[in-house]
């Protein structure tokens, strides 16, 4: 018996790191679950790691297609027969630089990865869910959802605009039965962050360790989170007592975020 | 086998409504718990109806004065060996009135059961769990603590003032093991507002009691009351281990009201 027995998941990003967690305590909680990546690769080391037989399918592709993530969407109905909860988990932000040096195309790129993905996934999910009447729809912002840093004004203003949609799309389908929230995470040393991050700390004027013990010298409990934290409270968030719980953009930062 | 097994918890305000289902829900989790209440008797109904044998007591007392929040800790302490899980979670106001009618008796209650009240707990609980380098801090605060409205003044500044309080905790014992948060949950229809409500409806202007749970209701998305449940199961995240890493944080259980 668990919490969340019969309901059936879509996560992109969903082979490694928080994405992987999430999609791993679903499974544990009874969920069937759609995992995105674009590795074919990885997408079947994953179904081999997390060992869940039909509860887990791998759906190759990259998110920064819209074409893609409408066919996500698709394919996890036609698997598992309805889409119960959307995580939209995908997204990073390569080519760190200030503002006045930053690129057309690192711009254009953070804001497809991580808020374009959201935003198409959002959408053909919420046609799903609207005639079903229930839903939960995720976004894993960040931190700098809330707050800025210097060097990566494209992950800041993608994740900024992710919250800035989630508050908007919750009062829309508020009264749906679906739920649409953001769960802002401190650092995680995530595939992404060890792949994105050098260059960001370059940007800064600093080594990659250097980044990381900023990150956790700005939090309370001086020290990085973990994938499972943001694993624990999206269970919580599509369980029944989530029900009441939407709009919010949920810090899970180790005591970083003012607010 | 539950998420909270061997673990002691209190809880101000335990007997009825938030409160009582955070109670529960720890219980069922295999925790320990003393509810507090000013009443007796519903304490001991509480007792009896929650049905947990000697998991659970009653610790009688005005969580407004700082003899019952802090006796409250020393009992749990006391009966159950430890305290792991500290729930400050009494308060309200005993009269509406906009700031201009608002009495300086009514200010200093609601000072003393919604703002003092969760520090003198704090105080005396961290002062037991710094030293085991574990615990955890939930104060229930409120949208309240977030949004204004007009009638409750005292209200909405002292839980504007629990959050302040929180996140400097939080920073305070964030590498002890100890983590400090606050749940702020919409309206909710508890005991409290059933019986503040009608007048607290009149200090706002309103027709009535409905008038007042459709105005809370009509700002959040869901355009419904939130449920104690729902409280209860982010109280009991925050109390196990999966929320190690959370601190700090104010969790809205406000079906989208809030604006941040």
């Amino acid at each position: 018996m668990g919490l969340l027995d019969g309901q059936v998941a879509c996560i992109t990003g969903g082979t490694r790191g928080i994405g992987r967690a999430i999609a791993e305590a679903f499974v544990r909680e009874g969920a069937k679950v759609v995992i995105n990546g674009r590795s074919a690769e990885k997408g079947a080391q994953a179904l081999a790691e997390m060992n869940a037989g039909d509860s887990v399918h791998f759906s190759a592709g990259d998110v920064t297609s819209r074409e893609v993530c409408e066919a996500l969407i698709d394919e996890t109905v036609a698997r598992y027969g309805r889409l119960d909860i959307l995580v939209a988990n995908a997204g990073g932000a390569p080519d760190a630089a200030p503002v006045a040096s930053m690129t057309d195309e690192a711009m254009s790129f953070a804001m497809t990865w991580c808020f374009w993905h959201t935003f198409w996934t959002m959408r053909a999910a919420i046609n799903v869910m609207t005639p079903q009447g229930s839903g939960r729809i995720m976004a894993i912002s960040s931190v700098e959802g809330k707050i800025g840093k210097p060097a990566i004004s494209h992950y800041v203003a993608a994740k900024h605009a992710i919250n800035g949609l989630v508050k908007t799309a919750a009062k829309e389908v508020g009264t749906l039965g679906i739920t649409v929230n953001a769960l802002c995470p401190g650092a995680i040393e995530t595939d992404v962050m060890k792949a994105d991050g050098p260059g960001a700390a370059e940007a800064m004027g600093m080594t990659y360790q250097g980044l990381l013990d900023l990150f956790a010298a700005e939090s309370a409990i001086k020290r990085l989170n973990e994938v499972e934290d943001v694993a624990n409270v999206a269970v919580l968030l599509a369980s029944p007592a989530g029900a009441g719980i939407t709009g919010s953009l949920i810090s899970i930062d180790g005591g970083t975020s003012p607010y | 086998m539950g998420t909270l097994d061997g673990k002691v918890a209190c809880i101000t305000g335990g007997t009825r409504s938030i409160g009582r289902a955070m109670a529960e829900v720890f219980l069922a989790e295999g925790a320990r718990v003393v509810v507090n209440g000013r009443d007796a008797t519903k304490g001991a109904a509480a007792v009896a109806e929650m049905n947990a044998g000697d998991g659970v007591a009653f610790f009688a007392g005005d969580a407004s004065k700082q003899s019952t929040v802090e006796g409250l800790i020393d009992f749990t302490i006391g009966h159950f060996g430890h305290l792991d899980i500290c729930c400050l979670n009494s308060g309200g106001v005993a009269m509406t009135a906009p700031v201009a009618q608002m009495t300086d008796e009514e200010w200093t209650l609601e000072v003393d059961w919604n703002l003092n009240h969760v520090f003198w707990g704090m105080r005396r609980a961290l002062q037991h769990m710094i030293p085991r380098e574990s615990g955890r801090i939930i104060v229930t605060s409120s949208v309240e603590g977030k949004l204004g409205k007009p009638g409750i003044p005292g209200y909405v500044a002292t839980k504007h003032a629990v959050n302040g309080l929180v996140k400097a905790a939080a920073q305070e014992v964030g590498t002890l093991g100890i983590t400090v948060n606050a749940i702020l949950p919409g309206i909710i229809e508890t005991d409290i507002v059933r019986s503040t409500g009608p007048d607290s409806a009149v200090a706002m202007g309103l027709k009535g009691y409905d008038e007042l749970i459709g105005m809370f209701t009509a700002e959040s998305a869901i355009k419904r009351p939130n449920r104690v449940e729902e409280v209860a199961a982010v109280a009991l995240l925050l109390a196990s281990d999966a929320a190690r890493n959370m601190t700090g944080c104010l969790f809205p259980v406000d079906g989208g009201t809030m604006p941040y």
